[in-house]
């Protein structure tokens, strides 16, 4: 078979992913000719370059007091959401990886049923559960807890479902990893005294590091584009990035502003991106110094 | 790992979806087995359980489990619960008036029937395409060595390293340019994308897990090219081949955030519907039509579970 043939996925993935990302970045700098004319012809507060480029377009969306707080919204979110879920999948994964007996089982077959349901049905029933009038709130509200607790339509919920339905990607990732773990490493290290927090950390956790980057990295990058999680279960100000950029390229017509959120959290990809490339090459060279020693 | 690092696409995957025997199964034997507490005596074990330590972990334990099931399962619970209620009003723990009348609603609604229609339209073509263009690429990644092919698979990487809903706007723009706004093609090309890691990296890896040696015996007994790959490699590497379909089938399926932005309002599919559901219907129509677009999801993965389990997905994200 042609070796050309593996060029064109490759092929389509310059056309609509390679290009549109360089369109954008020139649309948001004022460029407006060649294929952004259409889009530019129907935009309105646009900024136009009349030579060079412009930063015009992220002077207003500085200069925009909703759309900064948007921009703070989708950092934190993002933040507490990954930080969160790397906490839980670790106890998961441990849980699952050591725990013997029925709770054990049970409770590596709840974690994955997330996989099972499509994220709006997913993120959809999370808030029907705990909004103000949901069952979180009557639950509560039997234990004598204020049911004002509940967290619908607020973005500590969205932090949860994103938490939750990312749950089985990453614990699958490092509960596979952990397997991994030889028990004869850990029983010497239990041996030589060290307490189970102590393994954890300083045996487990170490060998488990690459899974925690790709689970770090595809989360926080996942977050940071989404929409469905953030428009089905936030608030309606401040909103996460993902739900602005929508609203203004479909609802304002302001493409030119939408694509500048775009372009922003491409650079914060961007970087999330180069963190991986980094720490995954730096582990490999780890590992392999390692099986060179022996 | 570190040998998974050097052999191009044919890593850990390999064994994993070759075989298809490998995975959660095979290591979670160690959970039942030697687990490190079962290397002391017995006496050890029943003295520990009276510790401090160990009362608190069993009741850790129990409070992780309670935080899942209200986490994870009673909101869906309480989904199905929705789908057949009348009357169900604060606080009461079951509706107190129950029906089927929502299950009417959903199926002769129109709206809601032509996102069925339009689901079951756009998922296989979606696959079917995808099959076709990536999976001679998938070929020629497991079989071949040639400049540039680490810099290929990278750049497939790319549909998983930008955030989604930017990559769908700045998309969105050139697909205004070429007049594939709001079409069939438009919608096709953007589910499509989501699929292309899916149906590279997996099939690769099961071709890459055929043995070279058994299309040269094939070709040395006679067979031409394309009897050998049809009657030698194609069968070996099926399972693989049919995971991938299975989750680009999925993958097409699920998407709703691009589908919404380029097919509305003339390509509705039932996971973009559901965005309007949720503001203009009654709760249990949405209800009923969430479980209805869970079905297929909750069928198909069952199949592939145990290929999903043994970490192929994740293969998806490991750089090489």
């Amino acid at each position: 078979m042609p070796v050309g043939v593996g060029f064109v996925p490759v092929l389509i993935t310059i056309v609509f992913i390679g290009l549109p990302v360089a369109l954008a970045v020139l649309y948001t700098l004022g460029k407006t000719g060649g294929l952004n004319e259409t889009i530019a012809r129907v935009a309105q507060h646009q900024v136009v370059a009349k030579h060079g480029f412009t930063l015009g377009a992220y002077r207003n969306f500085i200069d925009s007091k909703e759309l900064r707080s948007d921009l703070w919204v989708t950092f934190w979110v993002t933040v507490v959401s990954t930080a969160a879920l790397v906490a839980l999948s670790v106890v998961l994964a441990l849980f699952v990886r050591f725990s013997k007996g029925r709770v054990g089982r049970l409770v590596s077959t709840v974690y994955v049923v997330p996989m099972f349901i499509p994220t709006v049905i997913a993120s959809y029933a999370l808030v029907t559960f705990w909004q103000q009038n949901g069952k979180l709130a009557g639950i509560l509200h039997a234990l004598g807890l204020p049911s004002s607790w509940v967290p619908g339509f607020t973005s500590m919920g969205v932090v949860l479902g994103l938490v939750c339905t990312n749950i089985p990607f990453a614990v699958i990732l490092l509960a596979s990893s952990m397997h991994g773990v030889s028990d004869v490493l850990i029983e010497a290290a239990r041996d030589v005294g060290a307490s189970w927090p102590r393994v954890v950390w300083s045996v487990i956790l170490p060998l488990c590091r690459l899974p925690i980057i790709i689970i770090v990295t595809f989360t926080a990058i996942g977050t940071l584009g989404n929409f469905t999680i953030p428009d089905l279960m936030g608030p309606n100000a401040p909103q996460m990035l993902g739900v602005a950029m929508t609203d203004y390229y479909q609802s304002y017509g302001q493409p030119q502003q939408a694509e500048v959120m775009a372009v922003l959290v491409f650079l914060a990809a961007l970087a999330l991106s180069g963190f991986y490339v980094w720490a995954s090459r730096s582990e490999r060279r780890r590992v392999s110094a390692q099986s060179g020693a022996k | 790992m570190s040998a998974a690092a050097g052999v191009g696409t044919a890593g850990v995957g390999t064994a994993d979806v070759g075989t298809g025997e490998l995975g959660l199964r095979g290591p979670s034997a160690q959970v039942g087995g030697a687990g490190p507490a079962t290397a002391h005596e017995p006496g050890v074990a029943a003295r520990r359980h009276w510790r401090p330590s160990r009362v608190a972990g069993t009741g850790a334990s129990g409070l992780l489990l309670v935080g899942l099931g209200l986490f994870i399962l009673a909101p869906l619970g309480m989904l199905v619960l929705w789908a057949f209620a009348d009357y169900w009003f604060f606080p009461s723990a079951f509706p107190s008036v129950w029906t089927l009348s929502w299950w009417k609603t959903v199926f002769s609604g129109g709206d809601l029937s032509t996102a069925v229609m339009w689901s079951f339209i756009f998922a296989p073509t979606v696959m079917v395409i995808s099959a076709v263009v990536c999976l001679p690429a998938a070929y020629v990644f497991a079989r071949r060595e040639f400049l540039g092919k680490r810099a290929m698979m990278m750049t497939l990487f790319a549909t998983n390293a930008f955030p989604k809903m930017g990559l769908y706007i700045a998309m969105a723009s050139v697909l205004y340019a070429l007049n594939l706004m709001g079409t069939f093609m438009g919608v096709v090309i953007i589910q499509l994308l989501n699929t292309l890691v899916i149906m590279t990296w997996i099939p690769a890896a099961a071709f890459a897990s055929v043995p070279p040696s058994l299309e040269e015996a094939a070709r040395d007994a006679g067979a031409g090219p394309w009897r050998t790959f049809f009657r030698v490699t194609f069968p070996l590497a099926s399972p693989g081949i049919v995971v991938a379909l299975i989750l680009a089938f999925l993958a097409s399926f699920d998407e709703a955030q691009g589908t919404f932005l380029v097919g509305v309002p003339n390509y509705v599919t039932m996971p973009v519907q559901m965005y309007s559901l949720v503001s203009d219907y009654p709760g249990p129509a949405t209800a009923v039509f969430a479980i209805l677009l869970t079905i297929p999801s909750l069928v198909l993965l069952a199949l592939v579970r145990k290929h999903v389990f043994s970490s192929t997905l994740a293969e998806g994200y490991r750089l090489r």
